[in-house]
């Protein structure tokens, strides 16, 4: 079982002292662990032109997809798309605050949907297609989360920067109809830095579950996959603003592995209606 | 000039400034550093009114005299929290109590499912209004609002299965409420930080007792040196007894949430424009933990 520190009600200051903690030497994915995954998901999820899957640390914690119905976007589900790079604009002081910057970034992917080849179904077509009113509901939800970010770790000091809004880390398992997904909202390190280690920082709703602790150590996880010549990272930090609680993961290779076999736990489950319909005998 | 008589000089001039308060004069003094180093100063922005007629005036108040950041207090309420907790229930299993502003305070008599759509379509109207939206047609706006939010699917189709009376009906009372929201509740500028359904869920021992609740608007934010993060709970009831609790507790969670006490909570109802507005006080936070504390020990003796 993986274990992390918990802190109650850690300011900004603090959250950004221990991202900026000196990280242990550096250290790799285990090229044998990364295709060893990759064989067990192919073997549990066989490519056989069904859907494909995600597994992400809600699939990891609550054991069960994020969505079970056909995606449609809504201002919840576009608030961290939207809020990401709002705080990236405020924290570059780019914008001064995070409402004029999130509603700065809903008109910037409304005018980009007009240019040929916009993803159907993506973000940028769904706000170009929407009313005035709930464009400037997505930007009020998106500076909500940019705030909630912002607040959560202080991103300059004489230390270093925080980076902040950083893109969340991806791997497609080749040969598989499965994608891991690893989200990261800021981040301690230089991404190209040869024996630097990243420290990872994610935000989240509500309070930490049972199994927030394994969800973490898979963004780490899905971090060090997508990046296999870049050392491991070297903690990571999940923040609950809603509870003022603070979670901070160590990670190393045995976390990595821990982290690994969660993954296949998730890939059993969601692979069981598959092979239960598989196993229904044909009608005679 | 010795250290003695710029003390004394300096005593002459804040008891000038009290005689000048107690004159009810426009102008208000304040020394530059806190140890009285330097002469008693006008302040160039005067205290904003705080007459019955401006909500986020009497919210925000000067920012000049706004109290240092209480960070000590949180950890004493959480600790007076857990022991009353442990007193009542011992050690409850993870998630075995759930309590919310209405658990707290007492919910509104129910008004059936018209009520329940009237709040969530006011409260979309807030949102709209704090994101500086003029609605053209407060009710299809508040319902495109509320379709678009993403979280509240079963009201949307309680809207689209309502009969025509009680569409016309809550038509009527969407753009009553609209009215006063508009004319009462001041444009808010977007460097408060403006938030909107901020949610508070604070475990309590070790997840066996939740605290839950939802901030209609939050301003400010937390981290600097003086409280400046404001409360405001929107309602479409006239403004009763309950919802000064409701502000107690909601108070006593942010608190617990960021380990700072907020700078003040404020109550306004959509319904006659009326509002409250009080200062968050060791005295109210603690009158929230007792409510609290009742109402887990209600818990404990079903």
């Amino acid at each position: 079982m993986t274990s992390a520190v918990h802190l109650r009600n850690a300011s900004a200051g603090e959250v950004a002292a221990i991202l900026r903690e000196p990280s242990p030497p550096a250290e790799v994915l285990d090229a044998r662990l990364r295709a060893a995954l990759s064989t067990r998901l192919r073997a549990i999820l066989p490519r056989r032109g069904g859907p494909r899957h995600r597994i992400d640390g809600y699939v990891v914690e609550k054991g069960a997809p994020s969505f079970t119905g056909p995606f449609l976007w809504n201002a919840r589900a576009a608030r961290r798309v939207l809020g990401t790079p709002a705080a990236r604009a405020v924290a570059s002081g780019v914008a001064g605050d995070p409402l004029t910057a999130a509603a700065s970034e809903v008109d910037r992917l409304a005018t980009r949907s007009v240019r040929p080849g916009a993803r159907p179904g993506g973000l940028a077509l769904w706000l170009a297609s929407a009313p005035e009113v709930v464009r400037s509901l997505c930007a009020l939800e998106a500076a909500g989360w940019a705030t909630s970010l912002l607040g959560c770790v202080e991103t300059s000091s004489p230390l270093g920067s925080v980076a902040v809004g950083i893109p969340d880390a991806w791997f497609e398992v080749p040969g598989a109809p499965v994608t891991l997904h690893g989200r990261r909202d800021a981040a301690v390190g230089a991404p190209s830095g040869a024996d630097c280690r990243l420290s990872l920082l994610r935000l989240r709703d509500g309070l930490p579950g049972p199994r927030a602790v394994e969800g973490l150590a898979l963004d780490g996880l899905v971090d060090a996959l997508s990046a296999p010549e870049r050392p491991l990272p070297a903690r990571v930090v999940g923040v609950w603003p809603d509870a003022g609680v603070t979670l901070v993961v160590a990670f190393d290779g045995d976390v990595a592995r821990a982290a690994a076999r969660e993954v296949l736990v998730a890939a059993e489950r969601l692979a069981r209606p598959l092979q239960t319909l598989d196993s229904v005998p044909e009608a005679a | 000039m010795t250290a003695t008589h710029r003390t004394a000089r300096a005593t002459r001039k804040i008891e000038k400034t009290t005689a000048n308060a107690d004159a009810s004069t426009d102008a208000t003094y304040a020394t530059v550093t806190a140890g009285l180093h330097t002469h008693l100063v006008a302040l160039l922005q005067t205290p904003l009114p705080t007459s019955e007629d401006d909500l986020l005036g009497a919210l925000r108040g000067t920012p000049a005299l706004r109290p240092a950041v209480d960070r000590g207090i949180a950890s004493g309420l959480r600790a007076w929290l857990e022991d009353g907790v442990f007193a009542a229930l011992g050690a409850p299993s993870a998630g075995s109590v759930r309590l919310s502003t209405s658990s707290i305070a007492g919910s509104a008599p129910r008004g059936g499912a018209t009520a329940l759509l009237r709040g969530s379509l006011v409260a979309q109207l807030v949102r709209l209004h704090v994101a500086g939206v003029e609605p053209s047609d407060p009710f299809d706006d508040a319902a495109c609002a509320l379709e678009a939010s993403g979280r509240d699917d079963d009201l949307v189709t309680m809207l689209c299965d309502l009969d025509p009376d009680d569409h016309a009906r809550l038509h009527a009372e969407v753009l009553a409420h609209a009215s006063v929201l508009a004319e009462r509740f001041p444009r808010v500028s977007p460097r408060w930080m403006p938030r909107c359904g901020v949610r508070q869920a604070i475990p309590l021992a070790g997840g066996g007792v939740q605290l839950r609740g939802i901030v209609d608007v939050a301003l400010g934010a937390s981290g600097g040196e003086r409280a400046n993060v404001c409360l405001i709970e929107v309602t479409t009831s006239v403004l009763e007894a309950r919802h000064e609790r409701v502000l107690a507790y909601l108070a006593l969670l942010e608190t617990l949430r960021t380990g700072e006490t907020p700078l003040r909570v404020a109550a306004m109802s959509t319904a006659d424009g009326a509002f409250v507005v009080h200062d968050v006080t060791p005295t109210l936070l603690a009158a929230a933990v007792g409510d609290v504390l009742q109402a887990v020990s209600e818990c404990g003796g079903r």
